[in-house]
């Protein structure tokens, strides 16, 4: 499923599906004033179709007529790339045969792809362009660059305008790895060693009886070293730097928090008086920390998550092989191996489908230009590492000899393959890689995260 | 009395449990592998209190192959690499103090969901954890 696609099969009886159906018709408006200018060759074109990115993906039937205007501009290259784009994602589209056609005269062997192979006698590429072997490549990446404007525009759709920190995990999951981050050092450093260290020395306090060395560590912890409003705020403002803006002075439960905080800086001299009063209103703020802290555990216990499952690999698996383009593919086999142990990342499960997507179409272009057996495997991955923690990952194998290294996976021209796809990956606090074959295969592109832990027992 | 090592980045464990776990154990402190090493050469530890997190530690002192990491689980990412072993140190030099033989219980203060510290027990034997800084519950935790 394309980016479009994927925008509009959100639920449009949902706020998000009727907020992404205003949107992909806004856009769709700037796109066809885009189009309609090309056509005319006349200004403005280039900045029509940027406003339709800046709000949601192009609805691909509008490739065919990009297509037509660059062409009849003699910009033949660029034609051959909508027409591609368009045939990649509508096949059965009402332009297709006409398309088809077109593209047939451009690069008749890349049009080979969509259809009855061409005859010797067919026309040259009339640029002299890249040969189709690494047009087939660049297919996959054409795909990754949607991906990327997808992600693109959906940061921009979604971008935050005063709402809570919970609300912005809920509407941006690509987010959640600088939210995790964010939250667990505010929770270690701040809410952790200062606040809920003091809670044995506030009991004794409160019980009436500190010792003068309980005392000092209570003071030490709340009042001493750097200013605890100082440190409050700084944690505040890196939350809002880095999240994009974002004002958590209208999030609820940093107010409370913010509240707290200041109770108990203004309550310092008080306490070293013993005053009972102010004593009472420390263990209260105390308190209100202490159940901020276990929120924002929650919070982070809840930032979005993908099943890592059969069902997961069955849905990339169908898509992929849904499309026209892999469906002319030769392959002896495509293996899925069972998933032994369903594990859960980090990722918006949409995103993840469509990045393994991108690695295993690619995967089988490849496997499929190469001399049998053409083979192609999916699977799953767990690893244990020192720290504890668990890895995912989702390699994706193939025996086409085709080098693929990490600088092309790096690489984000859109001709290069799936440097896209690894930015993707990235944003996630993932990681991509290449490795060498097993079992026959020559290579594997390997996508990992870290396995997302919950609070449920260990069986 | 038995003996208890705090292993931190800073001095909060070490002032934690002088002033609430002294009347239980002895306390000594380090603040890297190489220094609890270096410790637990001349003296005899009963059990170790770990923390995570070693943010202020220099790269150094840290236990861990950040590059070997980046290349692993970050996509050569040295920076997000140097990131990921100053926050999960605690457990990376638990590796190294059971590698060197110390077999002693290991505390962390930390939040592990159930899985996770199930994994560090299947790694490095006897540990436990508390969420938070609770001087009954450490001194549990700690028997």
């Amino acid at each position: 499923m394309g980016a479009y696609a994927a925008w509009h099969a959100i639920d449009p009886g949902s706020p998000e599906g009727r907020r992404a159906r205003a949107r992909l018709a806004q856009a769709d408006a700037a796109y066809r004033d885009g189009v309609t200018r090309l056509e005319a060759e006349g200004d403005g074109a280039r900045a029509a179709l940027a406003r339709g990115v800046a709000i949601a993906p192009m609805d691909p039937r509008l490739y065919a007529r990009l297509g037509r205007a660059c062409r009849a501009r003699g910009l033949d290259a660029r034609a051959a790339e909508y027409f591609t784009k368009y045939l990649a994602a509508v096949p059965q589209g009402d332009e297709a045969t006409e398309v088809r056609a077109q593209l047939e005269q451009l690069d008749p062997e890349l049009a080979g792809v969509f259809g009855p192979a061409a005859t010797p006698s067919a026309a040259p590429v009339a640029d002299g362009g890249p040969s189709s072997e690494l047009r087939l490549l660049g297919l996959g990446a054409l795909f990754g660059l949607l991906l990327a404007l997808t992600l693109a525009v959906v940061l921009r759709f979604f971008r935050d305008r005063g709402v809570s920190l919970e609300r912005l995990a809920a509407e941006r999951p690509e987010l959640h790895p600088a939210i995790a981050y964010l939250v667990g050092s505010l929770r270690h450093e701040l809410l952790k060693h200062r606040i809920g260290a003091a809670g044995d020395a506030l009991v004794a306090l409160r019980a009436g009886s500190p010792s003068e060395a309980q005392l000092e560590f209570l003071r030490h912890r709340l009042f001493g070293g750097e200013e605890l409003r100082a440190a409050w705020r700084s944690y505040v403002e890196a939350f809002e730097r880095t999240l994009g803006g974002l004002d958590l002075s209208r999030d609820k439960s940093f107010r409370r928090a913010d509240r707290a905080i200041r109770r108990i800086a203004q309550l310092e001299p008080r306490i070293a008086a013993l005053d009972a009063g102010a004593i009472a209103r420390l263990a209260s703020a105390h308190e209100e920390l202490r159940a901020f802290d276990q929120q924002l555990a929650g919070m982070a216990q809840r930032l979005v998550r993908a099943r890592v499952d059969d069902a997961l690999l069955a849905e990339v698996v169908a898509q992929v092989q849904g499309e026209y383009a892999v469906s002319q593919a030769e392959l002896d086999a495509l293996e899925v191996l069972a998933v032994e142990e369903v594990a859960e990342v980090e990722v918006f499960r949409v995103d993840l489908v469509l990045v393994i997507k991108n690695v295993l179409r690619n995967a089988i272009f490849a496997a499929a230009r190469a001399e049998p057996p053409r083979r192609v495997r999916l699977e799953v991955e767990l690893e244990l590492e020192a720290t504890g923690e668990e890895t995912v990952s989702l390699r994706v194998s193939d025996t086409s000899p085709e080098a693929l290294d990490r600088e092309m996976l790096l690489d984000r021209r859109v001709d290069r393959g799936l440097g896209l796809v690894t930015a993707a990956v990235r944003r996630y606090g993932g990681s991509i890689d290449v490795t060498p074959g097993e079992e026959g295969f020559q290579k594997a592109v390997v996508v990992s995260f870290f396995r997302a832990f919950d609070d449920e027992g260990v069986e | 009395m038995r003996r208890l090592m705090v292993i931190e980045d800073g001095h909060e464990y070490e002032e934690f449990a002088r002033l609430f776990l002294a009347d239980d154990f002895e306390i000594l402190a380090a603040h890297s592998a190489a220094e609890a090493l270096a410790l637990l050469e001349a003296q005899i530890v009963d059990v170790f209190l770990l923390d995570l997190r070693f943010d202020r530690a220099l790269e150094d002192a840290l236990v861990g192959d950040v590059e070997a990491t980046a290349r692993r689980r970050f996509g050569g990412d040295r920076s997000r690499a140097l990131r990921h072993v100053m926050e999960q140190q605690g457990a990376l030099l638990l590796g190294a103090l059971r590698e060197a033989g110390h077999v002693e219980p290991a505390v962390f203060v930390h939040d592990f969901p159930p899985r996770r510290l199930s994994n560090l027990c299947r790694l490095y034997g006897d540990v436990r954890a508390v969420p938070g800084f609770d001087a009954a519950a450490l001194r549990e935790a700690l028997a």
